[in-house]
């Protein structure tokens, strides 16, 4: 648990190394970084804010810290942002946790298929 | 619409709908290895510097992205996404005699600097002479955008498909309300 924030902010690191991070004075960062001592209701509250920016398109986040605010993310039902679930360093992508591949295979089901 | 043009339809989403499944899993087994490629690079960096030489600690003050995201409709509802490098702003110019008469009137209106330059690499963030292991994680971050922006479409794409099957489906079950 003591390093998991360092876990996470590699992964944060690693993409703001890819130019997509903004922060200045006037607007609020586009990223968070989950520390350990981070609390669930700051992440909700940062995704909330980010679905309602308009200037974000997609929304990258650690898979088992999607599974935190797991409600979230299934209630999010608008094309823009897409949000994106990656993996982290001691988690490995499950693809049976993705909310849009449960919404996905939720249609292949007997009684969908009739 | 008659049920069998509707079957047909939906049938050819169902086969769409079962591509993009199969594209989305093969894009997404790219990502986590480019993904963990730049975990790996990161960490030779942090060999090479210091524990706490890459991390938020550098993070700048103020950041600008170098890339942004651009959206397109295909078609109604269904988003398509690519990453595009940020624009580089021209400078502002600014003739000699406009120069003279700002410094005449000395420093007490300076005029905000207009974001004319463009964005910071974010690898200066970590010095002046980085490694070739910083360099080639940025190199694996950057590939995972734009296979982020493809998966983002491929997502958009399932769902609306997801949609699309739904809705077809209602509609044969209205026409053929006892079909088994």
């Amino acid at each position: 648990m003591a390093g998991r924030g360092k876990l996470i902010a590699g992964t944060v690191t690693g993409f703001l190394l890819g130019g997509i991070g903004e922060l200045n004075k006037n607007r609020h960062p586009n990223f968070l970084v989950v520390e350990k001592d981070t609390i669930i209701n700051e992440i909700e509250d940062t995704f909330r804010q980010f679905l309602h920016r308009d200037d974000i398109g997609i929304i990258l986040i650690n898979q088992h810290i999607a599974e935190m605010v797991r409600h979230a993310l299934d209630a999010h039902q608008h094309s823009i942002p897409a949000v994106l679930e990656i993996p982290s360093k001691e988690h490995l992508y499950d693809a049976t946790k993705d909310s849009i591949l449960r919404r996905a295979r939720g249609m292949f089901t007997a009684e969908d298929l009739c | 619409m008659a049920a069998p043009d509707l079957r047909a339809e939906l049938d050819s989403l169902l086969l769409q709908l079962l591509g993009d499944l199969e594209e989305l899993e093969g894009k997404r087994a790219v990502l986590n290895t480019r993904v963990e490629e730049g975990w790996l690079s990161l960490a030779k960096a942090r060999y090479a510097m210091g524990a706490k030489s890459v991390g938020p600690l550098q993070y700048a003050s103020h950041m600008e992205p170098q890339v942004c995201l651009h959206t397109s409709e295909a078609q109604e509802g269904l988003q398509k996404f690519k990453v595009v490098r940020a624009g580089v702003h021209t400078p502002e110019e600014v003739g000699p005699g406009e120069a003279a008469l700002r410094r005449r009137k000395g420093p007490a209106k300076t005029p905000e600097p207009q974001s004319s330059e463009a964005p910071q690499d974010p690898l200066n963030w970590f010095g002046i002479l980085v490694p070739h292991s910083l360099r080639q994680a940025q190199a694996s971050f950057r590939d995972g955008l734009q296979l982020a922006a493809d998966i983002a479409s491929l997502q958009n794409r399932i769902d609306w498909g997801r949609n699309q099957i739904r809705g077809l489906q209602k509609k044969l079950k209205q026409l053929e309300p006892g079909a088994a």
